[in-house]
């Protein structure tokens, strides 16, 4: 029953991908590939925290595998990767962490009592700094296999250095 | 290597910038528009040096036969995100090196290429609606709550498709469109306040939320182009500044 869960939290996690896709108008044979890879990634990250694994690090693990994904993806589906990677990993953004952090300060802003002022920047502090670094992991994550795997550019370097020679 | 005459010179710069210029304003991140550049430039044997900010474009072709230079900037429009304009031009970048494409040829795939949305309106609304419920689920948030967002990203985007088509300000039509969503997920919620509201209310706004500018602010940091990435972030900075105003108003109206 709760590996059931779980696996449902997978197709929501492709849902909300897919609304992020069309709304960025990808190429319709991306989409399925985008569900997939979103809801593989999304359930690493959620793997992870259930672990009790650290949410900044939970989701740079998500993200890599996504970015990781995105790039075989490329080659099979011939899109650039960040057309994968992107509406995937958007599922996996700390919406509720930022709403709360906003909150939080809103409330600071109205907030007299020293006690309670004090308790609400604590939550308010953490709420924000985890959606910071979760945002940051989020972006890094998808950014790296692609550094990785940029091909493309090796070959660009070796043609500019056959043009230079032709031009001496 | 052929040689080629000024006035196709002329013609390859324009064509270039014309590429350069679509890319950025589909969502691709700068080091993608410089490799698709350079890309196109050699396979025309010419060295191209590009400036690329948030809202133009600065080119300059040198040619190895007679050592002329072109140098044109062009002026880009905002974002309108396309990525299958991205992936169309990329496969054609491709296709121009290694099919060795004339400057005609390349011109005419230009005006070929599909500028339209693929996905008719109402779907787009419904399927982002859709995301707007399964981040509510993936929340935790209860039956009602996931129909509250559904309802609520469909009325946001659509107030912010509608606020963009009257020419607000780009900023705005997302403070409309946030207000809108949180208003509309609050509703509910003001006449039943013994049901929990957060999970829908803070869901509500999250296709709203700039991804694409978020990602390209960090790889863009880290591909080196500092001034692009910085721009971007701070771009994804006002953006949810917009969004967090707009919850503001729903959280003040319904005294949460």
């Amino acid at each position: 029953m709760t590996t059931l869960l779980f696996l449902e939290k997978g197709i929501w996690l492709g849902c909300a991908a897919i609304g992020f896709a069309v709304l960025f108008n990808v190429p319709r044979r991306t989409l399925a590939t985008i569900f997939v890879i979103a809801a593989m990634g999304g359930l690493v990250k959620l793997a992870l925290l259930q672990q009790g694994a650290v949410a900044a690090l939970a989701t740079l693990a998500g993200a890599s595998l996504i970015g990781l994904l995105s790039v075989l993806a490329a080659h099979q589906r011939k899109a650039p990767p960040m057309i994968f990677a992107i509406p995937a990993v958007i599922p996996m953004i700390p919406g509720f962490f930022a709403y709360q952090a906003m909150v939080g300060m809103i409330e600071l802003t109205v907030e007299k009592d020293p006690t309670l002022y004090s308790k609400i920047f604590f939550k308010t502090v953490n709420n924000g700094l985890s959606a910071f670094f979760v945002m940051l992991a989020l972006s890094i994550g998808v950014a790296i296999p692609m550094l990785i795997s940029r091909k493309q550019t090796i070959k660009r370097l070796q043609h500019d250095d056959n043009l230079e020679v032709e031009m001496e | 290597m052929q040689a080629t005459a000024p006035s196709d010179h002329h013609e390859l710069g324009d064509m270039l910038l014309e590429i350069g210029a679509l890319l950025m304003v589909s969502g691709a991140n700068t080091e993608r528009i410089k490799i698709t550049i350079d890309r196109i430039a050699s396979a025309f044997d010419c060295v191209s040096d590009l400036m690329i900010t948030n809202h133009a474009l600065m080119l300059t072709l040198t040619y190895p036969d007679n050592h002329q230079a072109f140098t044109s900037v062009k002026w880009m429009p905002g974002m309108h995100l396309n990525f299958n304009l991205i992936s169309d031009i990329s496969t054609m970048s491709w296709q121009i090196v290694l099919e060795k494409w004339s400057l005609e040829r390349i011109n005419q795939e230009l005006k070929q290429l599909n500028r339209k949305p693929l996905y008719p309106r109402y779907v787009v609304l419904l399927l982002v609606a859709l995301a707007g419920a399964s981040f509510c689920r993936l929340f935790g948030g209860n039956l009602t709550e996931v129909l509250a967002a559904f309802v609520a990203s469909f009325c946001g985007l659509y107030v912010r498709q509608e606020a963009i088509k009257l020419k607000f300000n780009f900023y705005v039509s997302i403070f409309f469109a946030a207000a809108t969503a949180a208003l509309v997920a609050g509703a509910y919620f003001y006449f039943h306040p013994n049901e929990v509201y957060s999970h829908a209310f803070s869901t509500s706004v999250l296709f709203l939320i700039p991804g694409v500018p978020m990602i390209h602010a960090i790889s863009d940091l880290m591909d080196g182009h500092t001034l692009n990435g910085i721009v971007r972030g701070v771009n994804v900075m006002i953006m949810a500044f917009a969004i967090a105003l707009g919850l503001t108003v729903a959280l003040v109206a319904y005294k949460f």
